[in-house]
């Protein structure tokens, strides 16, 4: 009976470098891995913990979703290791299990496998669940206190709080290569500077991730510091320091990239990162949170039908 | 085929239970279920509007002439509306704060229009007594069940007027409040994995 | 034509029924809902200040026509004596009106504390006025007859930081306050014989 070929016609355009989402999950997973270890070496064994529970309990959610709604098992695809993996990365070492239970089954659950699966969430799973987390239970992720218990061999404060609080010369206490270097608090996978941009080239490179959006995001961050910094360098801190703290390099490598709550045509693409950018300066520096790159995709992720509407001319239509 | 009064009646707690299987009245639906109380409160007090309306509605249907019968059901309706709302701030002060906007509202909820022109100017008085019963009945249940797990989440207790409570972190002291549920997205997330339990569950 | 007619006339009728019938619940609601406006709004405000209150101000209440507006007065009793009075005024906020509370002890001239009871202000902000009692607690004990205000206007009010529009709108209400207590005194001290009786 099933024997019937069927064929999915679908809007142009199109975007596709051969591989599979299989193995374009492996590759993202990989990529991923060069922040996580050293997240995981920095704060030893309960961010082991933190990532293997979220993977794991991201895949048993999609598992019973595909079993609840009587769909083909989806769980070979990688996806929904992957979205747990992105969750892990953002969260701190201390997330309790059960935030990281509840957060992948909004993740997985509300964020994807409700819109109909892979390719039709309109936000990008990870980051909408870490919003919910964070509006639920911000003292959990609350990342001073949440890492109190640890002693490093650098300043234990998280570097946002520190310019949102006490202004540009307080931000200025953090060298920038130490941030690089990953010697900053946060999340799991979102500190370590290096990895996240090697994780980031090497996915640009391999064509899994577009380099316009992850670039333009940068540049637009780059910008509105630079812009606010102008205007007032005693209050705001400079763009270095926005480039290397909180999860702005996770965002722009691994969030907002995201295939289905991204748009695909390269001005749209290059609008897209630059308004995340700019948006997440922009809650930093004046809004009511502590982190703008998390409202910031989303917000991105709701504009992007609207930037997908920018395309060229079908040939023949509309002389 | 004609259906018996108690028909009329029942239907409105499963078969065409407001929110759910009619997906009418989302406004309050969403609005006011931040707590128990308030979704019973405004189911109750919607519950008192429809059936007084659907009864006046029946009554005057053969007076009512067609063209204006829109008009004549808002203005039956609105009076209704009113009345509760007095009542509401002369006999339950602290429930008309919480409501607040929500209470004037009531006479733009679909669900009373909607009987109204659907059941009550087709029916007779009793039949359309049974039917505002069984409808308002059935929004308040939902309005109360939906309240009752968004506080019960976001807040760890129900707590209704005071004497009926459950405490959730009195049985499970690690419990932490998931405040995301008594916000306004997480009415629109409830809301729809309860439809989705319901169109499960079927008839 | 003769459909035309039914449709005026039934519509007439209908509103002027309707119009009826709602004069006649509001008129027979009005004062228990004025009572609970008082018991529920006002109430808490009234509590704070008169805490300790022998008799219950809410139902010890007296107006008194202050200019062209009636101003409820509550009384408190304190050690015997209804000396303590309790009435509302209102300051332009950053987001309307703010209603104070404000209690006066008629003995010594003194306020004895001040209560936000209505305000719309900006939640965290603006709204600490009512929520953070450290700061209407600044009031307590000053005399009537020296005028309030911030810190930043040269007075002796330490603002809410942050909110400095609404520390003023306080500060004016309870200026206009101290203000018509002592126009309204006279009047007040005879009515306050008869409570306390």
């Amino acid at each position: 009976m099933h024997s019937t070929l069927k064929l999915t016609v679908s809007h142009a355009p199109f975007w596709h470098n051969g591989s599979s989402i299989s193995s374009k999950s492996r590759n993202i997973l990989l990529a991923s891995l060069l922040a996580v270890i050293p997240g995981c070496y920095q704060y030893g064994f309960p961010a082991v913990g933190v990532v293997t529970m979220s993977i794991a309990s991201a895949i048993l959610w999609e598992l019973l979703i595909n079993f609840i709604s009587r769909r083909p098992i989806s769980v070979g695809d990688g996806n929904a290791a992957l979205i747990g993996m992105m969750l892990a990365m953002m969260m701190p070492a201390t997330t309790p299990w059960w935030a990281v239970v509840t957060g992948t089954f909004f993740a997985v659950v509300i964020g994807k496998e409700i819109f109909g699966g892979i390719g039709a969430n309109p936000f990008n799973p990870a980051v909408l669940a870490m919003t919910i987390l964070m509006l639920s239970w911000g003292a959990l992720f609350d990342f001073n206190a949440a890492l109190l218990n640890y002693s490093f061999d650098f300043k234990a404060v998280y570097p946002l709080v520190m310019s949102k609080s006490f202004g540009a010369s307080a931000a200025g206490s953090f060298s920038l290569m130490n941030l690089l270097q990953g010697k900053q608090i946060g999340g799991i996978g979102s500190t370590c500077g290096i990895g996240l941009i090697l994780g980031g080239v090497y996915l640009m490179i391999r064509g899994h991730i577009r380099w316009e959006i992850s670039i333009s995001f940068l540049v637009g961050i780059f910008a509105a510091a630079l812009g606010f910094n102008w205007l007032n360098p005693e209050l705001y801190a400079g763009p270095g320091f926005h480039l290397l703290t909180g999860y702005t390099l996770i965002g722009a490598f691994f969030l907002a990239t995201e295939d289905s709550s991204s748009p695909v045509n390269f001005i749209p693409m290059l609008l897209y990162g630059l308004f995340g950018g700019v948006l997440t300066v922009m809650v930093r520096n004046i809004g009511a949170h502590i982190d703008g790159v998390l409202y910031a995709i989303l917000i991105i992720n709701l504009v992007n039908p609207l930037l997908d509407k920018i395309r060229p001319k079908a040939i023949g239509k509309g002389v | 085929m004609p259906k018996t009064l108690v028909q009329e009646f029942t239907k409105g707690l499963w078969q065409e239970l407001p929110p759910f299987r009619l997906v009418l009245g989302l406004c309050p639906t969403l609005g006011v279920t931040t707590s128990m109380e308030n979704g019973l409160g405004m189911g109750i007090a919607t519950t008192f509007v429809l059936f007084g309306s659907n009864i006046l509605i029946s009554m005057l249907r053969s007076v009512i002439p067609s063209k204006v019968r829109i008009a004549c059901f808002i203005i039956i309706i609105a009076s209704f509306v009113t009345i509760v709302e007095l009542l509401m701030q002369a006999y339950t002060y602290p429930l008309y704060l919480k409501l607040g906007v929500f209470i004037p509202l009531i006479v733009v909820n679909c669900i009373l229009l909607g009987r109204a022109e659907a059941f009550a100017c087709k029916n007779n008085v009793s039949s359309s007594m049974a039917d505002g019963l069984g409808i308002g009945i059935g929004y308040t249940l939902a309005l109360g069940s939906l309240g009752a797990i968004r506080e019960l989440l976001g807040h760890g207790s129900v707590t209704v007027w005071g004497h009926l409570s459950y405490n959730l972190m009195s049985a499970f002291p690690s419990y932490h409040p998931f405040t995301f549920m008594v916000q306004a997205p997480g009415a629109f997330i409830c809301l729809g994995l309860m439809l989705c339990l319901i169109n499960a569950i079927g008839d | 034509m003769n459909e035309m007619v039914k449709m005026v006339v039934v519509l007439t009728v209908l509103s002027a029924a309707a119009g009826g019938v709602l004069a006649a619940v509001n008129k027979g609601t009005a004062s228990q809902i004025k009572d609970q406006q008082l018991r529920f709004v006002k109430g808490p405000a009234i509590e704070t200040i008169l805490a300790g209150s022998s008799i219950n101000p809410i139902e010890n209440r007296f107006e008194i026509k202050e200019g062209d507006a009636e101003k409820s007065i509550f009384v408190g009793k304190f050690d015997g004596k209804a000396n303590t009075i309790a009435f509302e005024e209102f300051g332009k906020g950053f987001g309307g009106d703010i209603g104070v509370m404000v209690g006066v002890n008629m003995d010594t001239d003194k306020l004895v504390g001040t209560a936000v009871t209505v305000h719309s202000e900006t939640p965290g902000m603006g709204a600490r006025a009512k929520d953070d009692p450290s700061f209407v607690s600044q009031f307590k004990g000053l005399p009537v007859a020296n005028p309030v205000s911030v810190t930043k206007d040269g007075g002796q009010i330490t603002a809410i930081s942050g909110a400095t529009i609404t520390s003023r709108a306080v500060c004016a209400a309870v200026d206009k306050a101290m203000q018509a207590y002592q126009k309204m005194k006279p009047e007040l001290q005879q009515e306050i014989k008869k409570v306390g009786k």
